[in-house]
C-alpha cells in the first residue's frame, strides 16, 4: 500500500518578508557546509545562550541544532531521526529536538555521511559543540550525549539569572562577575580550538549589529498593536530566524529594516492579515507546532488572527551602563538586565514576570483570547502554562485554551481533538462578543 | 415552530425535537457502536415520527458532537461544548461547572453567570478518563458496563490502579486479581482513577458550585460518588444525562431563529458518511 502524502504543513504567511525567510534558513546550513569545505571551523550551538556574538566574532560558523529539528518537522522529515534516537535508547519523553539531533548524528555516523534526503543538505560534522544552561537542561546535556557519535570537544557554559524575589542590587555584581567568567572560559576554549585570539573590536562590532537588529525587531512588534493586525504570529515564527540565528550579522539588520518598512506600510494603509478580523489572539507560550503550522490559518478561517506571541520573544532591548568598556563584560551585563527586566513590575503586581508580560500584551494588543501550546517533550516552555493561566484568570476573564501536542513529534498530535477545541474556543469568543 | 438537535458522539447518536416553548416533543437515543453511527438519519426520522412531524416541518436543525461536520441534513453545526452549556442552562441554571464524561473523551466547561461558556478543557487523545476505559476493563473482568457502578458501591475499600493508560491498566487489573483483590475493590479503584484524572483536568477551570455531571459517566453511580469525593460536595445529575448536548443543539437552533440567522446550506436527506 502506498503512503498517503500529507500535502500541507506550513502556514500561509501575512508578510512578504516572512516568505523570504526560507532563504535565510537554507543559508544557515549551506554556509556551514561551505565553511567546512574551506577549512573554517563550525560549531553546534544553542540559540539564546547569550554567546552568539562571541561565536561570530571568532569567525566560527554556528549550526543551531534545535532549529534543524524544527526544520525537519516543518518538512515532515523527522521520523527516521526520532526513531533512530529511540532505537539507541533515548526515551520518548526526552526533548524531541534533542532526539532528532541525536538521531541525525547517530545515522550520519552509521552511514558514514549525511543521510540521504536530509532537509537542506543536513548538518555537517561540527568541529566543536557549544552547549549552555540557558532555558533548559537538555541544552546543556545534549552535546555531551552527542559525544557518543562525534569525537569533537564540547564546551557548555552556565547562563544564570536570579530568582524573582532576589534583592537585585545585592546580587547583581556577583551574577555579572560569574557570567563574565563563564564567557571568558568559552573564549579561552574557542581560542584553543581555532588557534586565534578574540579580537575585541570585532566583538564590539557584532554586539552593535545584533543590538541594532533586535531594536528594529522590537519596533516592528510595537507596530503590531495596530488593528487590523499587520503581521501574524506565524510570521513571527519565521522572521525570528534573523534575530536568533543571525545575531551579529548585517543580514539580520537589513532583514528587519525591510520588514519594518513593510509592516509600517501595512499599518498606515490598514492592510490586515485577513480581510475580516473578528478576534485577536495571543499565542501565550510553548514552542510552535512546527509539524502543523497551517493551524494558524485554520484559526484565521474563523476570523481569528494571532496578533502577538510570547514565544521566541525572550527580551526587550536593555540599556547597559555606558561605563562598561569591555565587550565581554557588556555581554554579562546585558544578559543580567535581559533576564531581570520584568522583575520589578512582577513584584509590584502578580509576582510572576511571565504573567506580567502576558498581561501587558493582552492590554496593548487588544487581545480577545489566549492560546497556549503544551509541548509534551519541551518541559522548559510547557511547565508553568497552567499556572500562568490560573494567575492570569485573576486579572482578566478572556477565554484561554491549551492545545497539547509536541513541537515536532507528530505522534503527540491529534487533528480531530484540535479542531474540536478550536471550534469550541471560537464559539466561546463569539458568545462573548455577542453580549 | 419545532427545532431539532442531533448529537453524534463517538458511541451514540442522540436526537431531540423541541417546540417554540422549548418543551421536548421527542427524544431518541440511537444505537451504540461504531458500526451504527451512519444511522443518524434513522435516528432523526424516528424522533420525527414520535413527534408526528416531517423534516421539512422543522424550523432549524443543529448538529453537534464529533460527527457534526458530516450531517448532510443539518442547518448548522456547533461544537458540543457550546451545546452542553446551552442544554444545562435550560435544565439547571445554577450550574457553573459541567463535567461531561463521554465514550471517547471527557471535558470540563465553566459557565459564567449568564450560563454562557467562559472557559473549557478537553482531555487529550488518550482513552483514560473516558467511558472507553471502563468499557475495556469491564470486558477484561467479564462484566456488563452498566453494572459497574452498583458493583463498586459494595466495596469497602478500593485498590489503587496507578496506570491511567488503558492498555497498561488492563494488565494491572489482571495482576491485582491474581493478588487476590475482589472485583468490587478493583472496579472502585478504576472509578477512583478516572475521577482523579477528570477532576485534575477540570480543576484548571477553578471548581465552583453547582457542578453537574453529564454523558455516559453520569449514569455510573460509582463514578459519580468518586467524583463527589474528590470535589468535596454533591454534584447534580440531569434527568437524561446523555441528552444534554442534543437538547442544547435544539435550543441553539431556536436561538438562531430568534436572532434571524439563516441556515448555512440546503438540507440533504442523506446518510452520514463521515465514520465509514
Ligand atoms: S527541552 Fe525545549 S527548550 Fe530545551 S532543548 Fe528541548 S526544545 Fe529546546
Amino acid at each position: 500500500m502506498e503512503q498517503k502524502e500529507q500535502t500541507k504543513t506550513t502556514a500561509v504567511k501575512g508578510t512578504d518578508m516572512a516568505r523570504k525567510v526560507r532563504g535565510l534558513v537554507k543559508n544557515i546550513y549551506r554556509s556551514a557546509h561551505e565553511a567546512k569545505a574551506q577549512g573554517k571551523k563550525v560549531a553546534y550551538m544553542m540559540v539564546s545562550s547569550q554567546y552568539d556574538e562571541i561565536i561570530r566574532a571568532m569567525d566560527v560558523v554556528p549550526i543551531p541544532t534545535e532549529n534543524y529539528a524544527g526544520l525537519c518537522a516543518a518538512k515532515r522529515e523527522m521520523d527516521r531521526f526520532l526513531l533512530k534516537a529511540e532505537a539507541d535508547g533515548y526515551s520518548q519523553v526526552l526533548c524531541s529536538y534533542a532526539r532528532i539531533g541525536l538521531g541525525f548524528d547517530s545515522l550520519r555516523k552509521e552511514l558514514g555521511g549525511i543521510p540521504e534526503g536530509a532537509p537542506d543538505g543536513g548538518m555537517p560534522t561540527p568541529d566543536m559543540m557549544l552547549g549552555s544552561s540557558a532555558v533548559c537542561d537538555p541544552r546543556y546535556k545534549w552535546f555531551q550525549a552527542a559525544g557518543r557519535y562525534l569525537d569533537v570537544p564540547t564546551y557548555s557554559i552556565d547562563v544564570v539569572w536570579p530568582p524573582v524575589d532576589a534583592d537585585l542590587k545585592a546580587v547583581r555584581d556577583h551574577y555579572i562577575q560569574y557570567q563574565k567568567e563563564q564567557f571568558q572560559g568559552l573564549i579561552s576554549f574557542m581560542e584553543q580550538q581555532t588557534g586565534k585570539k578574540l579580537n575585541k573590536e570585532r566583538l564590539w562590532e557584532t554586539i552593535r549589529l545584533s543590538d541594532e537588529a533586535w531594536r528594529l525587531w522590537y519596533e516592528i512588534d510595537r507596530m503590531r498593536v495596530a488593528i487590523p493586525s499587520p503581521m501574524p504570529a506565524q510570521d513571527h515564527f519565521s522572521v525570528m530566524v534573523a534575530g536568533y540565528y543571525y545575531p551579529g550579522m548585517q543580514e539580520a539588520v537589513d532583514f528587519y529594516q525591510s520588514l519594518y518598512d513593510e509592516v509600517k506600510y501595512k499599518v498606515e494603509n490598514k492592510i490586515g492579515v485577513i480581510p475580516d478580523e473578528k478576534y485577536r489572539i495571543l499565542y501565550g507560550g510553548g514552542l510552535p507546532p512546527w509539524h502543523t503550522l497551517w493551524i494558524f490559518n485554520y484559526f484565521e478561517s474563523f476570523g481569528a488572527v494571532f496578533a502577538i506571541e510570547r514565544q521566541y520573544r525572550a527580551y526587550d532591548p536593555v540599556e547597559v551602563p555606558s561605563s562598561v568598556k569591555d565587550p565581554v563584560e557588556f555581554l554579562a551585563w546585558r544578559s543580567f538586565l535581559r533576564a531581570t527586566q520584568f522583575y520589578e513590575k512582577a513584584r509590584a503586581n502578580s509576582g510572576n514576570p511571565t504573567v506580567e508580560r502576558l498581561l501587558g500584551m493582552i492590554d496593548r494588543y487588544a487581545i480577545d483570547g489566549v492560546v497556549f501550546h503544551a509541548c509534551r517533550s519541551c518541559r522548559a516552555t510547557t511547565i508553568g502554562q497552567v499556572h500562568y493561566k490560573n494567575i492570569l484568570g485573576r486579572y482578566t476573564d478572556i477565554p484561554m485554551m491549551q492545545l497539547v501536542s509536541d513541537m515536532v513529534d507528530l505522534r503527540d498530535y491529534s487533528e480531530a481533538q484540535w479542531k474540536a477545541q478550536i471550534g469550541a474556543f471560537i464559539e466561546t469568543l463569539a458568545g462573548r462578543s455577542a453580549r | 415552530m419545532p427545532f431539532a438537535g442531533i448529537d453524534i458522539g463517538s458511541t451514540m447518536t442522540k436526537a431531540i425535537i423541541v417546540d417554540h416553548e422549548e418543551r421536548i416533543l421527542a427524544s431518541v437515543i440511537g444505537p451504540t457502536g461504531a458500526e451504527h453511527r451512519h444511522l443518524a438519519l434513522k435516528v432523526i426520522d424516528e424522533a420525527l415520527q414520535k413527534a408526528s412531524l416531517a423534516m421539512e416541518g422543522l424550523d432549524f436543525i443543529v448538529a453537534t458532537g464529533y460527527g457534526r461536520i458530516s450531517v448532510p441534513f443539518a442547518d448548522k453545526q456547533i461544537t458540543e461544548i457550546t451545546c452542553h452549556a446551552r442544554g444545562i442552562r435550560a435544565l439547571l441554571p445554577t450550574v457553573r461547572i459541567i463535567i461531561d464524561i463521554g465514550g471517547q473523551d471527557s471535558k470540563g466547561i465553566k459557565l459564567d453567570n449568564e450560563g454562557k461558556v467562559a472557559n473549557f478543557v478537553m482531555n487529550d487523545k488518550c482513552a483514560a478518563g473516558t467511558g472507553r476505559f471502563l468499557e475495556v476493563i469491564a470486558e477484561t473482568l467479564g462484566l456488563k458496563l452498566d453494572r459497574l457502578g452498583k458493583i463498586s458501591l459494595t466495596a469497602e475499600a478500593y485498590v489503587q490502579i496507578s496506570n491511567t493508560c488503558t492498555v497498561f491498566a488492563e494488565h494491572e487489573v489482571t495482576s491485582r486479581l491474581a493478588e487476590g483483590a475482589s472485583i468490587p475493590e478493583i472496579v472502585a479503584g478504576l472509578h477512583e482513577a478516572i475521577a482523579g484524572r477528570v477532576i485534575n483536568m477540570v480543576r484548571h477551570l477553578g471548581m465552583e458550585k453547582d457542578v453537574v455531571v453529564t454523558g455516559g459517566g453520569a449514569m455510573n453511580i460509582g463514578l459519580v460518588r468518586a467524583i463527589e469525593n474528590k470535589v468535596g460536595f454533591p454534584v447534580l445529575i440531569p434527568p437524561e444525562p446523555l441528552l444534554t448536548g442534543a437538547l442544547g443543539a435544539a435550543l441553539a437552533g431556536h436561538d438562531f431563529v430568534r436572532r434571524g440567522v439563516t441556515p448555512d446550506h440546503g438540507r440533504r436527506r442523506e446518510r452520514v458518511t463521515f465514520f465509514q
